[in-house]
């Protein structure tokens, strides 16, 4: 029937805009720094209890509570930059990699411990009360998830490409010596990356949490957002939208036409068929480095 | 002819169950003149830890309020906590330490089948009588173990056939769809489900899967859609839970929607919002942690002033009350057991349990033969205003 069709296409999208949204915060963090974040699902967690916490306990607003999540979670990507990474600066590649799955464990049981294992309700932003169309459900707050995962992933596209400080950012990230020669310095960069993604990550989460619920494990849905990133070729920001929305809507077809038991088993070996084939990712070009 | 072999082999085993049996009566360890030394083992962190700090929390509210009536026959209780971290090696880890090294008399816990199922041969094998008042698997009482108690919940075995039951009742079409989750727990209780389903026969019965990370159902909702069941029982963990039910009312299956225990929490309405309105979730006890019954309101009001920092996070919770009415019956057994207190004496006491009331949860019998305290439960349902009722009928397993 083509109104399931429709309906699956659409939900699938829906989804999949959710596992772009992480993509984004990955793909950024890796350009950026070209460290692999394991903890961005944690900073997106704690993002969210910084929203509820404001609301709950301080008695603020939505809009000024959203205000106050992203500029601490900015403040949260300061820290563990000027903390954790940067005296890691200097270390194999693998050591920051670790610490970023021990900054992730620490902010899991550090919230925990202080708001509670249990769910959060978390408000929508728009209403969820779905239009019906044709036989199709189109509910406003979930269209809300793919809108911001778009205008994030064009304004990020901008910034990288059409701003002085964007262009910065790549070339000290590319050949960080380079760009200390010609005036770019690389630690500013990258701390800019860190406090850029940790706010992404908070924006990402308060879209997110009211459709998937609050609670301390939410970060683990990044695992979604890696596959995702993978898919789009985990350095580039267009790649990781497509990626995500292409295993939403894979999955959605695959839970419909196979199997609700098969559609993870589909899903990635799709994924798996689609790095053998193409190891960069669907919309990364191979680098050549020239030695 | 009888064997010399089997002879001996006869008499071995009859030798171990007199030293079994004389080691629990003369086993008093964690017991002196004045103090009963408990252990409390719980998932204090990791994903479990919303039933190991509702163990520590009821366990450390009764315990505290007895010490202040005077304590049990003339001795003060004291405890120590082990986290179990919500891992299997951690809990053996822990059940050791508190057996081996801190010599307690009895253990509060553990608080979850993650971690208990694994921690089953090692209970078993010790003297120490282990009193459990959350986790569901129903490994862990049948077969019944000498030493292992559970009172309040409802086991995952009992509670799948209580469900059967009432949407068979329910169900005009004769059709019920069964939405579970990938894991154990899912398939446990679907399986659980389903055999009672066709125990009673007549209905029709579809299956679709999730996992406990997605956040879209619509595939196996539109499937469940096509094959006309008017019932959906959902097993699965809470946040999963509530997605499916939101998605399931904006899509507009028309199905009444039935959850586990897991989803029967009080701020499950909150998280899934006016969607969970007219939902119907199975619940161990009759009583609501935000109930009026003088009992848990006596109970609600000593919570909140001694765990501020739990009533903050709108506590308590079916988890922390299930835990409170479990020390309440371990100290009733502790009780009963005397003030020539050893380990075979409060087995026995426990035993004796019948319909013992808190009003908390469901009354708790043992037996000789019978380690499950609770094997009933009730529906809830939650109103137009996103508060809940418990339907009036009990439903029992037995």
């Amino acid at each position: 029937m083509v109104s399931t069709f429709i309906q699956l296409l659409l939900s699938g999208a829906i989804a999949g805009s959710v596992y772009a949204l992480l993509a984004i915060g990955l793909v950024l963090i890796h350009n950026g720094t070209g460290v692999v974040n394991f903890g961005f699902g944690d900073q997106l967690m704690v993002g969210v209890y910084i929203l509820v916490f404001a609301q709950q306990f301080l008695g603020l607003a939505l809009p000024p509570a959203i205000l106050v999540a992203v500029i601490v979670s900015g403040l949260l990507g300061l820290a563990i930059q000027s903390l954790v990474m940067m005296p890691l600066r200097n270390r194999p590649v693998l050591i920051p990699i670790v610490a970023t799955i021990a900054i992730g464990a620490a902010l899991r049981e550090g919230v925990r411990a202080f708001m509670g294992p249990n769910p959060w309700p978390v408000p929508f932003l728009l209403s969820t009360s779905p239009y019906r169309i044709g036989g199709i459900s189109i509910v406003p707050s979930d269209l809300a998830i793919l809108g911001t995962a778009i205008v994030i992933m064009a304004c990020l596209y901008v910034f990288f490409e059409f701003t002085r400080y964007g262009q910065a950012i790549l070339a000290a990230c590319a050949n960080p010596t380079g760009a200390l020669i010609v005036g770019i310095p690389a630690g500013t960069t990258t701390t800019g990356i860190w406090v850029l993604s940790s706010m992404l990550a908070a924006i990402a989460g308060i879209v997110i949490a009211p459709l998937t619920t609050l609670t301390p494990d939410i970060g683990l849905i990044a695992i979604k957002g890696f596959a995702a990133a993978v898919l789009g070729g985990f350095a580039s920001l267009p790649g990781a939208v497509v990626g995500g929305i292409l295993l939403g809507i894979i999955e959605a077809l695959a839970g419909y036409y196979i199997s609700s038991a098969m559609k993870d088993i589909v899903s990635y070996a799709i994924l798996i068929g689609v790095i053998v084939l193409l190891p960069s990712g669907l919309f990364n070009r191979v680098s050549v480095r020239k030695v | 002819m009888v064997t010399r072999r089997e002879i001996l082999k006869v008499a071995g085993g009859a030798m171990v169950l007199v030293a079994t049996k004389s080691a629990y009566a003369a086993d008093a360890t964690g017991v002196t003149d004045d103090k009963i030394k408990i252990g409390i083992l719980g998932d204090l962190t990791g994903h479990a830890a919303h039933w190991g700090t509702g163990n520590l929390a009821g366990g450390t509210l009764a315990f505290e309020e007895i010490n202040a009536a005077g304590g049990i026959n003339g001795r003060k209780l004291e405890w120590i906590s082990v986290d179990s971290e919500s891992s299997a090696p951690k809990g053996i880890a822990g059940f050791k330490r508190l057996v081996d090294q801190e010599k307690v008399f009895a253990i509060f816990g553990p608080t979850s089948s993650a971690v208990g199922v694994p921690l089953l041969k090692t209970m078993s094998s010790s003297s120490v009588p282990i009193f459990i008042p959350t986790f569901s698997s129903p490994l862990i009482t049948n077969p019944p173990v000498k030493n292992i108690f559970r009172s309040g919940t409802l086991n995952d075995a009992d509670q799948g056939r209580i469900i059967a039951d009432y949407v068979a009742s329910i169900s005009k079409k004769h059709s019920v769809a069964i939405m579970r989750q990938s894991d154990e727990y899912g398939k446990n209780g679907a399986t659980n489900v389903g055999n009672r389903l066709k125990e009673i026969g007549n209905i029709k019965i579809s299956e679709e899967q999730f996992n406990a990370s997605d956040t879209d159902f619509t595939s196996q909702l539109l499937r469940i859609r096509e094959s006309d069941a008017d019932i959906m029982v959902v097993y699965g963990y809470p946040a999963p839970s509530a997605i499916v039910m939101r998605q399931a009312k904006q899509l507009g299956l028309p199905v009444q929607i039935v959850g586990s225990t897991a989803t029967a929490s009080r701020t499950y309405a909150a998280t899934v919002g006016k969607e969970a309105v007219g939902t119907r979730s199975m619940t161990t006890t009759r009583y609501l942690p935000e109930g009026d019954s003088p009992e848990i309101v006596k109970f609600r009001k000593a919570f909140e002033a001694r765990f501020p920092e739990l009533a903050r996070q709108t506590r308590p919770e079916a988890t922390d009350q299930l835990a409170y009415h479990g020390a309440k019956t371990l100290i009733e057994g502790l009780r009963r057991a005397g003030r020539d207190l050893n380990r075979e004496g409060l087995i026995k006491a426990l035993e004796g349990l019948k319909d013992f009331e808190t009003g908390i949860a469901e009354p708790t019998t043992f037996g000789p033969d019978r380690r499950e305290g609770n094997r009933s439960g009730f529906v809830l349902e939650i109103k137009e205003d996103l508060s809940r009722t418990v339907l009036p009928k009990a439903y029992s397993a037995i």
